[in-house]
């Protein structure tokens, strides 16, 4: 899988460069408007990924051109400004996905293997992590074939972490899916929400599921994940 | 009444100069009225005496006393005119004195002798036990061979007193009523004076930060008051600028942050869950990443207010049930507060429709019930509770924490503003959240309020206009 990274803040695109080779995909890095929509011309890339404010050809500019080659590579727009206009307007210049700065490196991660369509959208209804099992039809938790009680909350948050195991989510991912962007400075209600979820989960079994990363967010993980 | 007013001090200054002067020009008319009308009967007397003389008392070697007499009494008919004649002859003997006259209103018997040793023509005033005054003009007369006469001339004061007490009595009447219009004209005409000065004032009432490109009216009269409100003007142009200014500071801020945060943050990532590290550096990665976090929630809440500065379209509004998203806002936030031991009741009955951003007004309850969750301590309560009042949806948000002093509650929808000024607790929020509340409310044309006690807890309370079809 072949991404283009066009973004001219040179640090910024060295992480997302990092992080995605670190995934195994094979990466290109743009740093001006002009060579990015050269290279987006020439070779035929899985996902784009486009900051918004370049020199030379803006992103939008970019955006629109590729979308006028009738080309469908998914493009994820970075940006600095989350008006609501502005998303329309580019979701209506044919950009697929939206991350406002600062974000998570985890959440482009998921967003970009949302758009190549593989990776963490695990559609069976039964998940298992380690001795959990999550039955996502009838909505059922069961640890070591004991049930578990959950409110709705509490289940959308167990249900969300266990999309994708040993990969840490942050607080403003989890609060953006299982609330929504009204609580985004509340980050403590997802700690309070994890705590209940902990308690029910771990108390009184040797392995704990859900971890927590200092500063980045928690994980659900059996230790067998990477 | 305000005695300092400057409506006053001017309507008093006004009248008290103008009844001042009415006075003095009354009182100068009055007494040089007097003094002339008093000249011009004198004037005439002592024409009468110099006639008496030089033409009776000339002849009195060869007509005789007693023919003076005759003549005089033919001549003036001083009974019939009310006039008083007597003629003396130096020695003290008198020759002739007029009778009393028709009206009875002298007795020319009770006149004093006039006094020794006066010049030649004199002129005195005798008032008589009838209470009347008589003028009289005397005249020495010497001529040669002849004894020395004194001739007497005298008439009534009362057709002076008459008019001058009729005139007295038309000033008295007059200056009061002068006094009057004068200061009711003096009211209206500062009244009308200052009426611009109480547009200008009403006008500046009305300009607040969110809009000051509004200006106040100029009255283009060149005067006073057009310079009054031009150069207010000026000055609300340059508030503006720099409102302007310090707006484009927090945009252009909360925009250029972002990049360097998102380095930052990836960076830290990278390191805090790079497991070939130290425990203890990861351990510190992450201390770091939360605050790179505090940092990017204090730029996300600036961008809120920069965004809501500039105004946002209203196509973004819908039209939804205040009630209803207090509710479930509550029930999503009440963990949080069954968390620290507080309990949240919620009470929306009444439908309350308003048409507004529902992102922004859910926005409003988290803050607000954030808040209160924050500064009431365990065991405490917080009351929601969403009615109509006078044509308002109002949303009011009541603990029982700790409060807040008076000398803050002005000051609490400020950016940035903290009730501890050591910042010290509470680091997780940087003073935005109630600044955002206001900014929404603005937007929307609601107000926010809030009245609290010290030690027993605060309410707020949003106001929107509700929503009609």
């Amino acid at each position: 899988m072949r991404i283009l990274i066009v973004e001219d803040e040179k640090k910024v695109a060295d992480i997302l460069a990092r992080g995605l080779k670190a995934e195994r995909f094979a990466v290109d890095v743009c740093h001006d408007g002009q060579s990015g929509w050269e290279s987006a011309n020439t070779y035929n890339y899985d996902v784009i990924i486009l900051d918004l404010m370049l020199p030379g050809l803006t992103g939008t500019e970019i955006l629109e051109r590729v979308r006028q080659k009738n080309s469908l590579v998914p493009i994820l727009m970075l940006t600095a400004r989350d008006g609501v206009a502005d998303k329309i307007k580019h979701f209506e210049s044919g950009a697929d996905d939206y991350l406002t700065k600062p974000f998570a490196f985890a959440e482009l991660l998921l967003r970009v293997k949302a758009l190549l369509r593989r990776g963490p959208l695990n559609r069976s209804s039964l998940m298992r992590i380690g001795d959990l099992e999550i039955d996502r039809l009838s909505q059922n938790v069961k640890r070591a074939g004991k049930k578990i009680d959950l409110t709705a909350k509490e289940y959308s948050l167990l249900e969300y972490l266990a999309t994708q195991p040993g990969r840490v989510f942050s607080r403003t991912m989890i609060i953006e899916h299982v609330w929504d962007q009204t609580f985004q400075g509340l980050t403590n209600i997802v700690d309070v929400y994890v705590r209940h979820l902990r308690e029910k989960l771990d108390d009184g079994h040797p392995v704990k599921l859900l971890c927590t990363v200092r500063g980045v967010g928690y994980s659900l993980s059996d230790g067998s994940q990477p | 009444m305000n005695l300092r007013s400057i409506s006053f001090r001017l309507v008093a200054w006004h009248a008290g100069l103008l009844t001042g002067i009415f006075l003095l020009l009354c009182a100068s008319l009055y007494l040089d009225l007097r003094r002339f009308l008093e000249n011009d009967l004198r004037a005439s007397q002592l024409r009468r005496t110099r006639q008496i003389a030089n033409t009776l008392l000339v002849h009195v070697k060869d007509s005789g006393e007693a023919a003076v007499a005759r003549q005089t009494k033919d001549w003036y008919e001083p009974e019939a005119n009310d006039r008083f004649i007597r003629i003396t002859r130096a020695d003290g003997t008198q020759i002739y004195i007029s009778g009393a006259p028709k009206d009875g209103s002298f007795d020319p018997a009770e006149v004093p002798m006039l006094p020794q040793a006066q010049a030649a023509e004199f002129s005195r005033k005798v008032r008589l036990s009838g209470g009347n005054s008589l003028l009289i003009a005397a005249l020495h007369f010497k001529s040669a061979g002849n004894p020395e006469y004194i001739v007497e001339f005298g008439s009534l004061l009362d057709p002076v007193d008459t008019m001058l007490n009729h005139l007295f009595l038309q000033l008295a009447l007059g200056l009061p009523l002068a006094v009057i219009t004068i200061t009711a004209g003096g009211y209206l005409l500062v009244r009308r004076a200052l009426s611009p000065v109480e547009q200008i004032t009403r006008a500046a009432e009305r300009i607040t930060q969110y809009n000051l490109s509004e200006r106040l009216p100029v009255s283009h009269t060149r005067d006073e008051l057009e310079r009054l409100s031009v150069s207010l003007n000026r000055m609300i142009t340059r508030l503006d600028d720099a409102f302007q200014n310090s707006k484009r500071f927090v945009a252009d801020a909360s925009h250029d942050l972002r990049t360097p945060l998102t380095i930052l943050r990836g960076e830290l990532e990278i390191l805090a869950e790079d497991s070939r590290l130290p425990a203890e550096l990861r351990e510190r990665a992450g201390s770091m990443l939360e605050e790179v976090l505090h940092l990017g929630k204090i730029v996300e809440q600036l961008f809120t207010l920069s965004r809501l500065d500039a105004g946002e379209a209203p196509s973004e509004w819908t039209c939804f049930d205040l009630g209803e998203l207090a509710q479930t806002t509550a029930e999503q936030m009440s963990l949080l507060a069954e968390d620290k031991g507080i309990s949240i009741t919620c009470e929306a009955g009444q439908p309350t429709p308003v048409k507004a951003n529902e992102v922004r007004f859910k926005q409003v309850v988290v803050n607000l019930l954030d808040n209160a969750i924050k500064y009431t301590p365990a065991k405490g309560a917080i009351h929601l509770r969403v009615a109509t009042v006078n044509g308002h949806a109002c949303l009011e948000v009541k603990d029982n924490g700790i409060g807040i002093a008076p000398e803050n509650l002005p000051h609490i929808f400020e950016r940035f503003y903290r009730v501890d000024a050591t910042r010290s607790t509470n680091a997780e929020s940087a003073g935005l959240g109630l600044a955002i509340v206001k900014s929404i409310c603005t937007a929307h044309g609601a107000e926010v309020t809030v009245q609290s006690q010290l030690g027993a807890g605060s309410a707020f309370c949003v106001r929107v206009p509700l929503f009609k079809n």
